[in-house]
């Protein structure tokens, strides 16, 4: 089957600043592709090198089989999306947005009034302010517009940027079903957002970017076998003792917490043996609690500094399937 | 490029401008303006003596689209022309509708074509809408009487309006040129103040220029320079060398300034 997304070696520096560097992505379709990075990692500007926004200075794009990079750098059809909030003429109605995207799309004059606009308003929420002023939309509500303005190109590859951060959590998840249907029925998309849990959700994939750099790519099953151990509250009848217990067992690594409690940090099967022999001491344990998911754990790693980048690359030798980059390490 | 992605582009910002209170009050003016001119200068003793064609204008209603048009020369034309031109392309920066449209099914080329094409009809609408209305308010206000021209030969009302006509239509030309300087402003700074504002200032200068003694090859290369041209069409001979050259400096404004614009655009990177 063809890749709906294939971006070699792609390369934007601005001034003397590398805002992507050698960056490879291949989004399979019917893939859930999650971008994660911190602020100024280079995400939305790989996201707009992808959707021609933006001219790289190195490096090929192909959409849907398509190079991008063609003579009229037209966005082929069935690829839409958005980057950053998306933004619409605040002295029209969404309805009349839409439709002058849609004439755009090729649409004939009376799009505005078509199956088209209406069907995506409906699938966004949007249809009961359809016809107010954009003005007044909130950020959400153009987020909403956005991702219905991306839904009349009836996408086989789909780019959303932070598409739920201004979304209520009912918003969010009614996004996040719509980009998990969309993938159900064989749309690639690729979803750039802070929110790991909503990577983690629903991603089967990633990809981690750092100053510019893939730091790592590949499944969400590969991130938690290279994820570092959780780091987990904990809170027992005697903590001290509980302390002195950690510090003779391998692999568990324990801190007292200002305020009461430990900070204990190892992999689940050494936790679990480390519980256990906590309650064989007659030391009650009130609270465990995880501080840190795997995929945050191993994005702070990633981000966090040399040594752990080392760690991570370390690892990454033994995991197959994965590219991690040496440029992190 | 195609034809059909031009022409949805074209309808896009009509649609825009349409939806756009300035456009209607611009158009309005357009309409409105001559015969409030009209109607000052009837019920007035006054008139504006140092104007071409004004001491005529209680004469003969087809003096008042002249001095109109020599008025328009000055201000109206240049700034007409910013009001869109100058604001096409900035207004996408300013609303930060450049990904919005650039994730459509339009190339930049088919985009930038169908704004030029825009900027440059609603500048020749607006003078179309004025020098119609300058006419109208002329015969309707003042009448059709016969109109003595630049060389004192009385011209019949049919044949004045036929001369009327083509001194509007000459100075069309450099109403588009300005419109070109517009648009290379509007893509250049990516603000709408110096995309609306530059133009102005630029026919001001030129306008300036053209009142000191400086060098003659100079004058002539001014956009300004065209909009005079028609006074050769009201003497007697009748002389037609000042519109070929201000139809020709016109056009060279068009093409390098839109050449210019559009490698701009081309190149640009879309950011936040």
């Amino acid at each position: 089957m063809p890749l709906a997304l294939e971006a070699v070696g792609v390369s934007k520096r601005y001034g003397d600043r590398d805002a992507l560097y050698d960056v490879d992505l291949v989004v399979r379709p019917g893939e859930l592709h999650g971008l994660l990075g911190p602020n100024g990692a280079g995400k939305t500007t790989l996201m707009r090198v992808l959707l021609g926004l933006v001219r790289p200075d190195a490096g090929t794009v192909h959409l849907l089989g398509r190079h991008v990079e063609s003579a009229d750098r037209r966005v082929p059809d069935g690829v839409a999306g958005f980057v950053e909030t998306p933004a619409f003429y605040p002295y029209l109605s969404g309805r009349k947005n839409l439709a002058l995207l849609a004439r755009l799309d090729g649409e004939g004059r009376d799009a505005g009034s078509g199956a088209g606009v209406n069907d995506a308003l409906d699938a966004v929420g949007l249809s009961a302010q359809a016809d107010h002023l954009a003005s007044g939309y909130s950020a959400g509500m153009r987020q909403r517009l956005g991702l219905a303005a991306a839904l009349m190109r009836s996408p086989r590859l789909l780019f959303l940027d932070e598409p739920t951060s201004s979304l209520d959590p009912a918003g969010a998840r009614d996004v996040r079903a719509l980009a998990r249907r969309l993938a159900d029925a064989g749309a690639a998309v690729v979803l750039s957002s802070h929110d790991m849990s909503e990577i983690e959700e629903l991603c089967a994939t990633l990809t981690f970017i750092n100053q510019g750099c893939v730091a790592f790519s590949g499944t969400i099953d590969a991130v938690r076998a290279l994820a570092p151990p959780r780091v987990h509250a904990l809170h027992t009848s005697d903590d001290r003792a509980a302390l002195g217990l950690a510090r003779h067992r391998p692999g568990i690594s324990a801190a007292p917490v200002a305020g009461g409690g430990l900070e204990v940090c190892g992999h689940d099967a050494v936790l679990d043996e480390y519980v256990i022999a906590l309650g064989c001491a007659a030391i009650a344990v009130r609270t465990l609690e995880s501080r840190t998911r795997s995929l945050e754990s191993l994005f702070l790693q990633i981000t966090g500094n040399a040594d752990a980048a080392e760690v991570r690359t370390a690892r990454a030798e033994a995991a197959s399937g994965v590219r991690v980059p040496a440029v992190m390490s | 490029m195609t034809l059909r992605g031009v022409c949805a582009v074209i309808g896009v910002e009509r649609s825009k401008l349409a939806a756009q209170l300035k456009t209607r009050l611009v158009l309005a003016a357009c309409a409105a303006g001559p015969f409030v001119f009209a109607v000052a200068m009837r019920v007035q003793s006054n008139v504006p003596a140092d104007t071409l064609f004004g001491r005529s204008v209680t004469e003969s209603g087809l003096a008042v689209p002249l001095v109109v048009l020599g008025f328009a020369a000055l201000w109206v034309f240049p700034a007409v022309a910013s009001v869109v031109g100058g604001d096409l392309f900035s207004a996408e920066d300013r609303y930060g509708t450049w990904a919005t449209l650039l994730t459509r099914s339009c190339t930049r080329a088919e985009l930038f074509a169908g704004k030029v094409l825009t900027a440059l009809g609603f500048s020749l609408l607006a003078a179309v809408v004025l020098a119609a209305s300058s006419v109208a308010a002329g015969l309707l206000v003042i009448g059709g009487q016969p109109l003595i021209d630049l060389s004192g030969v009385l011209l019949p009302p049919r044949q004045a309006l036929v001369r009327v006509a083509l001194a509007w239509a000459s100075a069309l030309p450099s109403a588009v040129g300005f419109s070109a300087l517009a648009v290379l402003a509007s893509v250049a700074t990516r603000s709408s103040a110096p995309g609306i504002g530059l133009p102005v200032v630029i026919a001001l200068t030129m306008q300036l220029y053209a009142l000191v003694d400086g060098p003659e090859a100079i004058r002539r290369s001014l956009i300004t320079s065209g909009f005079g041209a028609w006074h050769g069409l009201l003497a007697e001979p009748s002389y037609y060398g000042p519109i070929a050259d201000g139809a020709i400096v016109s056009g060279l404004y068009l093409v390098v300034c839109l050449a210019i614009a559009y490698r701009m655009l081309q190149h640009r990177d879309i950011g936040g």
